[in-house]
């Protein structure tokens, strides 16, 4: 039943990453909603759920991205599992850490993705975490905590649960 | 081992798993990842992409209608300004057309206020002593007459409308060339009244009234109203005449003011005497008073001419003492 939803929740984020994400850009930012949900299942599943999840959807993302086949798998894998490992035993619920995690998680995504992307070129890299990786990354962190505010109100549940 | 990995260290076996399995990807050739790409797109996600591309059309749809939405409102408040537009373009083309006839005598002004009282007394204009427009200037419109400047400052001047009290002026019936002063009278029923109308005079509802140019400020023959009602007084010695105003003083936007050329008895108005309705009934001897007989050189100057100088005297008597109060 969980893998069920979890794969419901996949199938709405990519279909909002490929048809939303272009539409609600702010002076060209997008937010990235894919990042966000491997964060966010990594986060609830723990590392190998986080890992597989973090790797298929990457690998998705990668048929339809610029850049080398694998880029986003390998980015979206490191992050997933840095987010399971750091992620236990957390206060999830609070805002500032689901804040600090999602913007970090995000950061550390496009640093892995753009550096290779750039081969390694520093002002390259620097220009693109600037300009891009950072507006996107604090949009999608806005626009996910809302989201997750906003589900969590009208279900009154919490998504991102505290260890017990 | 690899079992022992797994279970003790499963986490960083799938991660190690993961990461080799993306950068051997990354390591590919070109045409290798275009065709595990190709392959991935066209078998394992064809029917993902077919949903995605409905939903991707259906989301289109409806940011294009919002956009068209947003677009066809801005249209409409461009289609307004126009109209709006327009209509100012028509009435300044009116205002310019009557201007150019004149080119020395008038000058174009716009109305920045109106008089707080609901009758609309005063009006203040965008004009003053700088463009030339001075106390007792006359101000009309292509309707007819407004009123005439009672202040001015450098930059605008204030106008007394027909519908105040201290703007008399010394008019005269067209039809029949009776004279008068209208005078606005604030009694128990407002109204534009004409003065100074013996009861034997010839003065019927519906006439036309024109300025007569007497007392040096209104040009003689603007159009200044219609005769709607006709009485005579108690005392059986004069008649009670009220006159329509031809301007509608409520929707005033431009006015034109009036600039003598130095004599203060300005020239006529022909393009205003011209659209008069009753202006061939006045002009033509035949349709005006039978005891006058025709005269050459022009259909009103023949009617002047044909005025008893006794009763020409009264009349201008008349009309010099209303404007003189007037002008003070």
């Amino acid at each position: 039943m969980k893998n069920l939803r979890d794969a419901v929740v996949l199938f709405v984020v990519l279909i909002l990453q490929s048809t939303m994400a272009q539409r609600i850009a702010i002076a060209g930012v997008k937010p990235d909603l894919l990042v966000a949900f491997v964060v966010y299942f990594a986060w609830m599943r723990g590392p190998i759920p986080g890992v597989t999840a973090g790797f298929t959807v990457g690998l998705l993302q990668d048929l339809d991205a610029p850049g080398p086949l694998g880029l986003n798998a390998f980015a979206k894998t490191v992050v997933a599992f840095m987010v399971a490992k750091a992620g236990f035993r957390v206060h999830r619920s609070n805002v500032g850490v689901r804040f600090f995690f999602f913007l970090l998680a995000m950061l550390v995504h496009d640093v892995i993705y753009f550096g290779v992307y750039t081969a390694g070129e520093l002002s390259a890299l620097v220009r693109q975490f600037v300009f891009v990786a950072i507006p996107s990354a604090l949009y999608t962190t806005v626009l996910v905590l809302l989201l997750l505010a906003t589900v969590e109100r009208f279900s009154k549940t919490l998504l991102l649960t505290d260890e017990v | 081992m690899f079992r022992l990995l797994f279970a003790r260290r499963g986490d960083w076996a799938a991660f190690t798993v993961a990461c080799v399995l993306s950068l051997t990807l990354m390591s590919l050739g070109r045409a290798q990842q275009e065709r595990a790409v190709w392959f991935i797109q066209h078998t394992v996600l064809a029917p993902a992409n077919v949903v995605v591309g409905w939903v991707d059309a259906g989301v289109g749809v409806y940011w294009e209608n919002q956009k068209l939405k947003k677009r066809l409102a801005q249209i409409q408040i461009e289609a307004d300004e126009m109209r709006t537009d327009r209509v100012e373009n028509a009435r300044l083309r009116r205002l310019l057309s009557l201007s150019q006839e004149n080119p020395s005598d008038l000058t174009a002004a716009r109305v920045t206020a109106r008089s707080l009282d609901r009758l609309g007394g005063s009006l203040t204009i965008d004009k003053g002593e700088k463009d030339g427009v001075l106390p007792n200037r006359a101000v009309i419109t292509p309707e007819g007459l407004v009123g005439r400047v009672e202040r001015a400052t450098a930059h605008e001047a204030r106008v007394l409308t027909l519908l105040h009290r201290d703007c008399a002026v010394a008019v005269r019936v067209g039809r029949s060339r009776v004279d008068g002063v209208l005078q606005w009278e604030f009694g128990e029923r407002p109204v534009l009244s004409l003065l100074y109308v013996s009861s034997q005079e010839d003065v019927k509802q519906g006439d036309w009234v024109l300025t007569s140019g007497l007392g040096g400020i209104f040009p003689e023959g603007v159009r200044v109203g219609t005769v709607v009602q006709v009485g005579i007084a108690e005392n059986g010695l004069m008649k009670e005449v009220s006159v329509k105003p031809a301007v509608d003083f409520r929707s005033l936007e431009e006015v034109l003011v009036y600039m003598p050329a130095g004599s203060g008895r300005g020239p006529r108005m022909p393009s205003l005497e011209a659209t008069a309705p009753d202006s061939a009934a006045y002009g033509n001897p035949a349709a005006a008073a039978p005891q006058r007989a025709p005269a050459p050189g022009g259909p009103e100057k023949k009617a002047e001419r044909a005025e008893p100088p006794e009763r020409a005297s009264q009349a201008r008597a008349s009309g010099d003492s209303a404007q003189s109060g007037v002008a003070q």
